[in-house]
């Protein structure tokens, strides 16, 4: 099969190699990864898509490890997919219904967007059938869901107040389903491609965190392993972005970087193939992995002022005088959060640990 | 207001992140302890070096420390890899790049031969297979 597509087996080892890699898994799984998926039938991912504004799948197809079309080709068989498939209208959706009906109970389900319910769903409509219609229709022969994006994820930019669609994550439509949230405004394309290879290769939902994020990737902050973390140790903060301080390097804090509370791969993996990410460009975080970050105050505001103050309904003056009296406060914030992090990955750890002991599987 | 060109730039080295970085020390007993493990009973075993925290000059100095063997081999496969023995039998270097030179991967085997260089089984028959079909070609008699 690999040959047929060009493929070398060597090939093949290394794109498995790698994305064990990526996915933080034992080198040894690269190898039987591959082993695994050039024998395996491939599985059917059906991907739908609600509310979004399809960054996510715009994510998606510029992953470089796997790319979207060494995914497609080589260890998926991508059904369904309004955006990318060449089919429309009664075409796409009877190809749909078949490969749910032919795969029923063994799919990947994968969504992207919010799910509105107000009006009866009308806000998002396709075929005749609303949003939460066909969601649960798709879930229900389903063998995991895969949340793509911060939207289905947590609900995103249509559940921020006032949420006048009445838009929900896909966790609250859906709860007798394996759920697995790879947040993110939008994720970084290796981070969905590698929960995806992960579940597929092995067929196990991987640990997750409190908000069913796959703690491989969101396990640290961003803060955590932010390569501009001496800087803030040393107390070295950029005042505006072009400031001294801004052109070398220093911590983005003072100019609204949510690091310290973010979950996510960011600063390790990084985008486009591992050239940068955000604070490397010189922009501080958004949080956009976290749930509700829309409605956390001003992207620009320092983190303690969102938290203590109304930055977001405050003059840039008293934004300004708060974010003074604030910045020590901030540091606490700031070395608190990275306390909390790793005390979660030690009782995580620990927890691992008394699991083994008993014999657990 | 000032020109941007009357602005001075000043490029300074970025702060050294020891603390965060080391751990040469631990790789080679680690390294040791494989060996002995692939020279007792034959168990192959890898270090993932991207899952270390590892800095440019750590690398630097794991890569003196182990040195350069004998072997080297280039696989060349959705992009070029290089494999090579360092100083130390059985400890290989492998760096896997895409078409595009990106590294993808980068890891240390502790193995007699890593298994990405040796040629499968079912690979082996078919090749011999297709150096038949070739001689039948070679003997076919040639029409004029």
């Amino acid at each position: 099969m690999l040959r047929r597509h060009g493929i070398s087996r060597r090939g093949f080892i290394k794109f498995c190699t790698a994305a064990a890699s990526a996915m933080a898994l034992p080198p040894s799984m690269g190898v039987a990864m591959a082993e695994q998926l050039a024998h395996a039938r491939r599985p059917s991912v059906l991907y739908l898509s609600f509310q979004e504004c399809t960054g996510c799948l715009e994510s998606l197809t510029r992953s470089f490890a796997p790319t979207i079309e060494n995914l497609i080709f080589n260890v998926i068989s991508l059904d369904y997919d309004d955006t990318l498939m060449a089919a429309a209208g009664e075409a796409a959706e009877s190809a749909r219904t078949q490969a749910m009906q032919d795969n029923f109970g063994k799919y990947v389900l994968i969504v992207d967007g919010s799910v509105p319910t107000g009006a009866g769903g009308a806000y998002c409509t396709a075929g005749g059938h609303s949003a939460v219609e066909t969601l649960r229709e798709a879930a229900k022969g389903a063998a995991a869901i895969v949340c793509v994006g911060t939207c289905s994820a947590f609900g995103g930019i249509p559940f921020a107040d006032p949420n006048p669609t009445e838009a929900w994550p896909v966790m609250a439509i859906v709860g007798d389903k394996p759920i697995i949230n790879v947040s993110g405004c939008p994720p970084i394309p290796e981070v969905i491609t590698g929960t995806l290879l992960q579940f597929i290769t092995t067929g196990k939902v991987p640990d997750l965190d409190e908000h069913r994020r796959p703690k491989v990737f969101f396990g640290n902050t961003i803060h955590d392993r932010c390569y501009r973390r001496p800087f803030y140790d040393e107390g070295k903060f950029a005042k505006s972005f072009d400031d001294e301080g801004a052109r070398n390097g220093w911590c983005l804090y003072e100019l609204g970087c949510k690091g310290p509370t973010t979950y996510n791969a960011c600063a390790t993996v990084k985008w486009n193939g591992g050239t940068s990410f955000p604070i490397e460009s010189g922009h501080g975080c958004l949080g956009c992995s976290e749930p509700g970050f829309w409605d956390k105050g001003s992207f620009y505001a320092a983190q303690s002022t969102a938290l203590w103050g109304k930055a977001g309904e405050s003059s840039p003056r008293e934004v300004l005088e708060l974010t003074a009296s604030a910045v020590a406060a901030g540091a606490v914030i700031g070395a608190a959060s990275a306390g909390v992090s790793r005390l979660r990955q030690h009782r995580s750890a620990q927890d691992a640990d008394q699991h083994e002991s008993n014999g657990d599987n | 207001m000032s020109r941007l060109s009357e602005i001075p730039i000043r490029i300074e080295p970025p702060p050294a992140l020891g603390g965060l970085g080391g751990g040469v020390a631990a790789i080679l007993s680690e390294l040791i302890t494989l060996l002995e493990r692939l020279a007792d009973s034959q168990e192959s075993a890898a270090i993932d070096l991207r899952s270390l925290p590892m800095n440019v000059d750590d690398l630097a100095e794991l890569r003196r420390a182990l040195g350069e063997g004998e072997v080297r081999a280039t696989l060349d496969a959705e992009g070029m890899s290089a494999i090579r023995e360092t100083k130390v039998p059985g400890v290989w270097w492998v760096e896997h790049r895409d078409r595009h030179g990106e590294l993808m991967a980068e890891m240390i085997e502790v193995t007699r031969m890593p298994q990405i260089l040796m040629s499968a089984s079912e690979e082996i028959a078919t090749g011999a297979h297709l150096l038949r079909e070739q001689l039948a070609l070679r003997s076919a008699p040639r029409i004029r």
